[in-house]
């Protein structure tokens, strides 16, 4: 029983990383309909950033967190938004999902020849070590991680809900051209958007870095697990990224222990594949009634 | 009266269709201008202010094709034909989320409380629409009716110094356009502002507004009180045939 629930903790854990991103997917879907695909390579840039601040510039890790805040802000969120997503996205859903691919691809090589092909040691901003209760052990970075990813996420919920920005933000996503209208200013909100996810994509780096480590492509597995929890959740609404989210993380887990590691990996993708199928079952058999009613 | 609001010469030609052609009209502080017309005759069109020729001043300013952001910001409000609310949020914090962007700094307004001293004001109107009892469920639970009050309440919310409202009746129960029509005057008394109703329902047009324009084929076939008008040859025709 200690075993089982150690596995949930670790896995919600890990979980939690893939909801931030999973989270952001979401946001940036709801406010601009803006599929990005290459939100892992988002997560991936940061670990680097904070690498650069602490070995080259000699910055401790907060410091080095709160400046690749700032640069991941102005680079994976404004820069971002104003020279791919705004010439794009009146073109649609697909250009969207081109560039952001292509951006996935180009941002991973450069870094692969301009930065370096090694996997770069991280150290975690949590203490080593385990915590035992009696049988039951869980280590501090998993304490760390989920106490850190979750006070991100009141927070998040927090500003969307209880604070007028947030209220605004919500109504853009709800429906944009009434938003227009009442006087709203809706680039600015979806900025905001932009702007919350580059913090999320750093938030998650700091956590998952000490177990990834920077490597160039470390952002692949996170960006395309996140997005299966985004689908799993329901791709439109934020709490059901971070049920995806958690839910695949500790689905693998679990798989991991008590069928075999090399399942693991493929947990993610069969979930996504059960709820995209059944969804489809779904629409089918809604529209068959709808025909056979008019 | 000094024009409040000023059409000139207004032309939209869209592809080979001139939605509006040649249109001119006025609209005077604190005036109810209603704007009737058979389907195609252009009134939405001139709702929209984005003409292809001619200009629209309002308080002595162009706005001609200025976006819906801009003109909010000069107090132009407006509702439209199709629902504009926000279904998952309540009726209050539709309320409050459509003047929000008037309140306060940019800055003090991103952690502004999610009322931003603006829930008086909103309760205010709620009271005055009669949507106290549903006041905290989200307003896409509610009935047609009920939005429709809800977007028409938004447009008013932030005090404009003019209100466009494109067909307010479309859908709408007649107990609930006798209360729509009681509203509109309880407002025009308490905002003073001025409102351009375009309206397929008569009846309420020629209750509500003093002033009348008939449109068809994108042109002005007569404007005046809303006697003159109804009882206007060409008007009658146009609507009745001949």
């Amino acid at each position: 029983m200690a075993d089982f629930l150690q596995l949930i903790i670790s896995g919600t854990a890990t979980g939690a990383i893939y909801a931030l991103c999973a989270l952001g997917f979401t946001l940036l879907w709801q406010a601009s309909g803006t599929i990005n695909f290459a939100q892992g390579e988002f997560v991936m840039l940061p670990a680097f950033m904070m690498l650069f601040f602490i070995n080259t510039a000699g910055l401790p890790l907060w410091l080095a967190f709160l400046l690749t805040c700032l640069v991941a802000m102005l680079l994976l969120g404004y820069t971002f938004k104003r020279v791919i997503v705004d010439p794009l996205i009146r073109h649609g859903v697909i250009p969207m999902v081109i560039a952001t691919l292509g951006l996935s691809i180009g941002v991973k090589q450069l870094t692969k020849a301009g930065v370096t092909a090694q996997a770069m040691p991280f150290n975690s901003p949590f203490p080593d070590g385990l915590l035992a209760l009696g049988d039951f052990k869980v280590s501090y970075a998993d304490i760390g991680t989920l106490l850190m990813a979750g006070l991100i996420v009141i927070g998040l919920q927090l500003f969307l809900n209880r604070t007028v920005t947030g209220r605004a933000m919500q109504a853009v996503a709800q429906n944009t051209d009434a938003a227009k209208v009442l006087g709203i200013n809706v680039q600015r909100m979806v900025l905001y958007v932009f702007l919350i996810n580059a913090v999320l994509a750093v938030v998650a780096a700091l956590l998952v870095t000490p177990t990834y480590l920077a490597k160039f492509d470390m952002g692949e597995s996170i960006g395309l697990k996140a997005f299966y929890a985004a689908i799993i959740g329901g791709f439109n609404q934020t709490r059901g990224a971070l049920l995806g989210g958690v839910l695949v993380g500790v689905l693998e887990n679990l798989t991991g222990a008590y069928i075999s590691p090399a399942y693991k990996e493929g947990v993610a993708l069969l979930l996504f594949l059960v709820v995209i199928c059944s969804r489809s079952t779904r629409s089918c058999r809604y529209s068959s009634r709808t025909t056979a009613s008019t | 009266m000094t024009p409040f609001l000023e059409v000139r010469d207004m032309k939209k030609q869209c592809g080979a269709v001139k939605a509006v052609d040649g249109v001119a009209m006025s609209v005077g502080p604190g005036e109810i201008v209603g704007v009737i017309g058979p389907n195609g005759s252009g009134k939405t069109t001139l709702g929209q202010i984005k003409p292809t020729a001619g200009s629209v001043e309002f308080c002595g300013e162009d706005i001609t094709g200025m976006s819906p952001l801009e003109l909010s910001r000069r107090g132009v409000g407006r509702t439209f034909q199709t629902l504009q609310v926000f279904v998952k949020l309540s009726v209050r914090d539709n309320l409050i989320a459509a003047a929000q962007e008037f309140k306060g700094t940019m800055p003090g307004r991103l952690f502004a409380a999610p009322d931003a001293g603006l829930g008086h004001h909103a309760d205010e109107m709620i009271e005055l629409f009669r949507l106290k009892h549903v006041a905290y469920l989200p307003a896409g639970s509610l009935s047609y009716g009920q939005q429709k009050l809800i977007d028409i309440a938004m447009a008013f919310m932030p005090a404009p110094r003019l209100v466009l409202l494109d067909e307010p009746c479309a859908g709408v129960n007649p107990s609930l356009v006798d209360q729509l029509h009681d509203l509109l005057v309880e407002l025009n008394k308490t905002q003073g502002g001025s409102f351009v109703v375009i309206e397929h329902n008569m009846d309420f047009i020629m209750k509500l507004c003093p002033h009348v324009v008939c449109m068809v084929e994108g042109k002005v076939l007569a404007e005046g009180p809303p006697k003159e008008v109804q009882s206007n040859r060409q008007v009658l025709e146009a609507y009745l045939g001949n």
